[in-house]
């Protein structure tokens, strides 16, 4: 029973898999269809008010990956976050943190199963979602282009490494799962206000929350450059410091 | 294989630990002893690398593979099954060959395969222990393990403890005096930080031992209150109880001599006596009163 071993057995036999690959499925499937059938839904939803008629365009493909994103980026962000949470804050239960920390030194070898193994399972899901959205948009709408699908899924998926390696440096410093999950989300919310301006929010990894989106729409891979180079670079830092927390951190 | 030297820990303005020089031989099973709150858990914490000493040396002779540590209350993934549970401790600190042994030795065999999630207090408890042997540690640090279990649970935790006598040494924290009493060949007593006494228990025993004899006879008791406090042989007596005395003497070879005879003056009602068995409990008591 390694470490690695433990955690796809937390991630299988929890259903955590489940929770996250039916979210990112659900809306992969349910964004093109809202996109194409939208003026019809309003319709069934009483579209007049007050007189007033709602006409919409009718739909482009890129509608159907914009509603994708824009539902995954927050109930897939936040499901992202409770998974990683529970994974991560190995020391929310201090006895199980006893255990692990008296018989492995070396923290990065606790951690990183964790880390790897909850990205890989969100990226996967993502990636699930993702290709779900991008087939049926194909089917009720038509066609995207194939590059800009391919760039603004890994962005995106970029952007979903940093969410986990966020949430990895605020459990060494919370004490629970829940402080760990509501700290993250205050953290990932706070990102968007200070990228109000263009000229800060370019450079944000929240930019690339919705790179899918926008690259389907047509806005160019380039403008995206900056904020992928920092979500790099802050992972990376992020990493590094919720190693130092952990080794600092007294049980 | 255990020292410190000035071993401190504060939290804050509170003071967990005190200058504290632990001295534990190899092959010893070491009852730390003490009160709620003295500051054991802080130690053994401080012992296996869990927290960091405000100030003070720790030098231990095994290195931190060869340590193993239990907790008052383990814990362990609810969804693992009892053997996965040893194999992860056996993975990370050797031993995989000992996983039958030590789920025999734990008497976890017929469960092993059930999920930890529905094992009582005392199986999480007995699979602690478990994982803690199956890397046939040099050093094993048992925080509380039997206080919070019934009393076939808290037997079969000590009955396990006294089987590691010879293979490990083993530093066993309680607040419970008669388990450390029973398990434990050397005693250290802590109180609000300090370590009062260290030593072999023998040696805190018999240095406690003050001379008393415990009577019981027919009330009322104040006229033999009054009569034995006046003999010259007495250095203190009291009522312990409706119809008990405790008789402190200069020593046992005064209380063979002259008690008997005191009580028959005293015309008391003598229904039984005998010599007070010295406890460490009583020995504890005397130390942090």
């Amino acid at each position: 029973m390694s470490l690695w071993r433990l955690e796809w057995l937390r991630l299988t036999r929890t259903k955590r898999w489940i929770a996250l690959v039916g979210v990112y499925l659900f809306f992969g499937l349910l964004g093109p269809f809202t996109a194409r059938y939208m003026a019809e839904i309003i319709s069934f939803a009483g579209g007049e008010l007050e007189g007033a008629t709602i006409e919409l365009p009718p739909p482009v493909p890129a509608d159907g990956m914009i509603q994708y994103v824009s539902s995954v980026t927050q109930i897939g962000t936040l499901v992202a976050v409770v998974v990683a949470a529970g994974s991560v804050a190995f020391d929310a239960i201090p006895e199980m943190g006893v255990f692990l920390r008296t018989r492995v030194r070396d923290l990065s070898r606790i951690l990183t199963p964790r880390v790897v193994v909850v990205t890989t399972a969100l990226l996967a899901s993502f990636l699930i979602g993702a290709l779900a959205a991008w087939y049926e948009t194909r089917v009720l709408i038509g066609p995207l282009d194939a590059g800009s699908v391919v760039i603004g899924s890994a962005l995106s998926m970029l952007y979903l490494v940093f969410v986990v390696a966020l949430v990895t440096a605020v459990a060494q410093r919370a004490r629970t799962v829940i402080g760990t999950v509501m700290v993250s989300i205050l953290i990932l919310l706070l990102l968007p206000i200070f990228g109000i301006s263009e000229a800060v929010g370019r450079w944000l990894p929240s930019h690339l929350a919705s790179s899918l989106a926008a690259l389907s729409a047509g806005e160019a891979a380039a403008d995206y450059l900056p904020a992928a180079a920092v979500t790099v670079v802050v992972t990376a830092g992020l990493w590094w410091l919720a190693l130092e927390l952990a080794r600092r951190r007294e049980l | 294989m255990i020292e410190t030297r000035g071993l401190t820990k504060h939290y804050g303005s509170t003071v967990a630990l005190d200058g504290v020089d632990l001295d534990v031989s190899t092959g010893a099973v070491y009852g730390l002893v003490g009160p709620n709150g003295a500051g054991k858990t802080t130690l053994l914490g401080l012992l296996a690398g869990l927290r960091r000493p405000t100030a003070g040396d720790i030098h231990i002779e095994a290195e931190p593979t060869e340590i193993a540590v239990l907790s008052d209350t383990p814990r362990f993934d609810p969804w693992l099954t009892g053997r996965e549970a040893v194999e992860l401790a056996a993975h990370l600190t050797g031993g995989a060959e000992r996983v039958d042994a030590v789920l025999e030795e734990a008497g976890l065999t017929d469960a092993q395969e059930r999920a930890v999630g529905g094992y009582s207090r005392g199986m999480l408890q007995r699979l602690g222990v478990a994982c803690a042997l199956v890397g046939s540690p040099r050093l094993m640090l048992l925080d509380e393990p039997a206080s919070a279990l019934d009393p076939l649970g808290r037997r079969e935790v000590l009955d396990l403890i006294a089987r590691l006598r010879g293979s490990s040494t083993v530093l066993f924290s309680s607040h419970i005096l008669a388990d450390v009493q029973e398990v434990c060949d050397t005693v250290g007593i802590l109180d609000e930080g300090k370590l009062l006494f260290q030593g072999p228990l023998d040696e805190l025993l018999v240095g406690s031992a003050v001379p008393r004899y415990v009577v019981r006879c027919r009330p009322p008791l104040e006229p033999i209150l009054a009569f034995l406090s006046r003999q010259e042989w007495v250095t203190a007596v009291e009522a312990i109880g409706p119809d008990e005395l405790a008789v402190t003497v200069e020593s046992l070879e005064d209380a063979e001599v002259h008690l008997i005879g005191a009580l028959a003056e005293a015309e008391a009602r003598v229904i039984s006596l005998h010599p007070e068995g010295v406890t460490l409990e009583r020995a504890f008591l005397e130390l942090t009163r």
